[in-house]
């Protein structure tokens, strides 16, 4: 893995934390925030919001979403980091699609309610790494469970949202 | 349709569209292939429509933030001490918290949106704690760690707490979080000189991992405290830091935060002290007070001389001062935060003087008025102020009988403490006063604490007053034992005489009535009856409302202080000329 390099070559894990915020009145926006290993922000991308058309509802059909969020907004957002984060979090489902358009593993963090099939627990959170990273399970988990000392999973999309918020007030 | 019978081919014309169709009839031996139809298409080409259903690449705004680089280690994990932050048990990592989270908001003047991202990404408060190791030694109250908040993303704060609230402790928790960041690497904390002992045990409580060293000897050790590189917190008093500050400027020094104590002390804005503090080469300047108004809004432009220089001026009204300073000051009162607070019992014991008290009183305030009013245009608001202060002593002490009525009521509240195992204080203005009442209340095992003893003496009779059940009764200046001590296992105060300002009176009851009070504080006011100390109380209790006035923008004060046109009104007389500035503070 690319982290494990970067690891290898003396730098400190990082994580990237990935999600959308859907404004009524501006459209969709996609906000991502690299952090460290104890939760402080080192790069936070957002974009400029996206409006779906009609026609490109009708178009898509139910690959909308997987396309808007994973390759249109994930992946812009993902293309502007510098950072190599050990894993991409997202509480957001449709971007879980954007690891067609990375080699970072990407996995679905969702607050802890009762059993589920997939996936792992950690902390306060549930944990599913994207189909593409299932073999790299428990390194995923490994790294999450360091993170998870300093910081709750869900934490850092809270942060996300309340920036976004701000954007659309600045 | 036009026939042509020669090649068998039919046309239809309709405008632009011509169809030709070659029509033969079938079975026909010398044709081998069968009719064909043609449709000749003449004119414009049909409008096309294209839905391009791709989304354009969406603009990204991207933010960098320096990582922190830490300035110290980790804390260790306290051991003598149960510990609420973090669970070491077994060795394992324990969760992050997940309840409860307090945001850093940032500061209203900062503008650019990459600022305000800054503070909005950081982790929450508790998260921030947790991830540092950061423990405490007693469990915050969540207005503790807003407080925090408040005061860790500010270069420019006051934080107004009333006294008892944990100002000094929320002043240090952020502190601690500034240098683990590596976003404080010097700090200076200036404090009241009766009160550097009381900073440095809660330096040393809530920021065990923290070196400290306290200014204090003769010059030659002071010079060298001052220069002490990697020394992250310097604890100096404020006559220390007027004496110091051509040394501090010559070498060199400057601060990443300054925190004043006590900061009321630099509420003249042409007092040595307040240029001292002014000149002092700073990033952050915090100052704490739970009387940031004593007297008049000038209090708090000479304060902010300090903490924002220039923001405001004397010509603000109130309400244009709480409005400049709403986002630079936070304040919060101990009914609306602490709601489980063990109540304050306020008691007025309106005292009649003995038969020869009351003679001696009535021969004073006569002469004095009579030597007042034959000084006509003469008299000076000293003259005035001497005549109160002869009065005040008579109240207290009979100074031709040594009578006291205040003493007689205060030894039978006494024995009533002493008898259920509680303790008491007992403020007064006077250090006679107080040397008189150890002699007269010995039997209660009386202590004293006031500013003409030395540090080490007042420390021990704070140890003695607390550890020490035979000493019931503490009695205190306001100088000295207003400000700072944290008594609160005291639960009787008594006011023997009157302060000046009721806000010193509220932070002399406050040394009992605070956060970890084990019940009731009663606070018991003697005032003697028909004398100068009623009518004082009457223009006291005029003052009283005049902080919060600016404090919440709630209107307008309707007094500034006592002035000497309120000095003479004591006495019924007018006030010479020129009155109306501030008397007494």
């Amino acid at each position: 893995m690319q982290q494990q390099q970067a690891e290898a070559a003396g730098g400190a894990a990082v994580y990237g934390f990935l999600t959308a915020v859907d404004s009524p009145h501006h459209g969709l926006f996609g906000g991502y925030l690299v952090v460290d290993g104890l939760g402080r922000p080192l790069e936070f991308h957002c974009t400029a919001p996206v409006k779906v058309t009609r026609a490109q509802q009708i178009l898509y059909g139910p690959t909308l979403h997987g396309h808007l969020h994973g390759q249109q907004i994930g992946g812009a957002l993902l293309a502007e980091s510098k950072a190599t984060p050990a894993v991409v979090l997202t509480d957001h489902e449709a971007m879980l699609s954007v690891r067609q358009h990375t080699k970072l593993p990407v996995a679905l963090v969702k607050p802890l309610v009762g059993e589920a099939a997939t996936g792992f627990v950690v902390g306060a959170s549930h944990v599913t790494p994207h189909a593409s990273d299932a073999a790299d399970a428990g390194a995923i988990r490994e790294r999450l469970a360091a993170l998870a000392g300093a910081v709750e999973l869900g934490e850092p999309f809270e942060r996300i949202r309340a920036a976004i918020e701000e954007a659309q007030r600045h | 349709m036009t026939p042509n019978p020669a090649n068998g081919v039919r046309s239809i014309r309709h405008d632009d569209l011509v169809i030709a169709a070659d029509v033969r009839p079938w079975g026909n031996p010398t044709l081998p292939r069968p009719p064909a139809l043609r449709l000749p298409v003449a004119g414009r080409t049909p409008t096309l429509v294209r839905i391009d259903p791709g989304f354009s690449r969406p603009r990204v705004a991207s933010y960098h933030f320096t990582p922190p680089v830490a300035a110290l280690p980790p804390a260790a994990p306290r051991t003598a001490r149960p510990t609420i932050a973090v669970d070491e048990s077994a060795g394992s990592v324990s969760p992050a918290p997940t309840a409860g989270r307090t945001r850093i908001a940032p500061p209203r003047d900062v503008v650019k949106l990459s600022e305000k991202f800054f503070y909005l990404l950081q982790p929450d408060l508790q998260t921030m704690l947790h991830a540092g190791r950061l423990e405490f030694p007693r469990k915050p109250f969540p207005f503790q760690l807003d407080g925090m908040a408040f005061l860790v993303p500010r270069h420019s704060a006051v934080l107004a707490d009333e006294m008892g609230l944990g100002k000094s402790m929320q002043a240090i928790s952020s502190i601690r979080l500034l240098v683990r960041s590596g976003e404080a690497r010097r700090v200076l904390v200036v404090c009241p000189k009766g009160l550097v002992s009381n900073w440095a045990r809660e330096l040393a409580d809530w920021a065990p991992e923290l070196v400290v060293a306290v200014i204090e000897g003769d010059q030659l050790r002071r010079r060298w405290q001052w220069s002490l590189a990697d020394v992250p917190v310097k604890l100096a008093n404020y006559e220390v830091l007027v004496r110091d500050r051509d040394l501090v400027a010559q070498l060199g020094l400057s601060f990443d935060l300054v925190v004043l104590d006590e900061a009321q002390r630099i509420k003249n804005r042409w007092s040595q002290t307040n240029q001292a503090v002014r000149g002092l080469d700073r990033r952050r300047s915090w100052a704490l007070t739970g009387t940031p108004i004593e007297n008049s809004a000038d209090d708090l432009v000479g304060i902010f001389e300090f903490v924002d220089p220039g923001h405001l001026n004397e010509r603000m009204t109130p309400r244009a001062l709480g409005a400049a300073v709403s986002d630079q000051i936070l304040r919060r009162t101990k009914d609306k935060v602490l709601k489980d607070m063990p109540p304050r019992l306020n008691r007025d014991e309106r005292i009649e003087l003995g038969p020869e008290q009351r003679e001696t009183y009535r021969r004073a305030e006569e002469e004095g008025v009579l030597r007042l009013s034959g000084m006509g245009d003469e008299a000076t608001i000293q003259h005035v102020f001497e005549l109160v202060l002869r009065l005040k002593q008579i109240c207290n002490f009979d100074t031709a009988t040594g009578e006291s009525a205040k003493l007689d009521c205060l030894q039978a509240e006494l024995e009533e403490v002493q008898a259920s195992g509680r303790k008491a204080l007992v403020f007064s203005q006077w250090v006679e006063t107080l040397g008189r009442l150890e002699i007269s209340l010995a039997r209660f095992g009386a202590l004293q604490y006031h500013g003409g003893m030395s540090t080490a003496a007042r420390d021990e009779a704070i140890r003695r007053f607390r550890q020490e059940k035979r000493h019931s009764v503490l009695l205190l200046s306001y100088g000295a034992g207003a400000v700072g001590l944290n008594l609160q296992f005291a639960q009787y105060v008594f006011l023997f005489d009157r302060w000046w300002n009721p806000a010193v009176e509220d932070q002399a009851i406050n040394r009992a009535h605070r956060i970890g009070a084990a019940g009731a504080v009663t606070v018991t006011r003697f005032l003697s009856a028909e004398t100068i100390e009623e009518r004082i109380d009457e223009v006291l209790r005029r003052k009283r409302d005049l902080s919060e006035a600016i404090l919440s923008q709630a209107g307008e004060p309707a007094a500034t202080g006592l002035t000497a046109d309120e000095l003479f009104a004591l006495f019924r007389l007018a006030a010479p000329r020129a009155g109306g500035r501030a008397a007494a503070a």
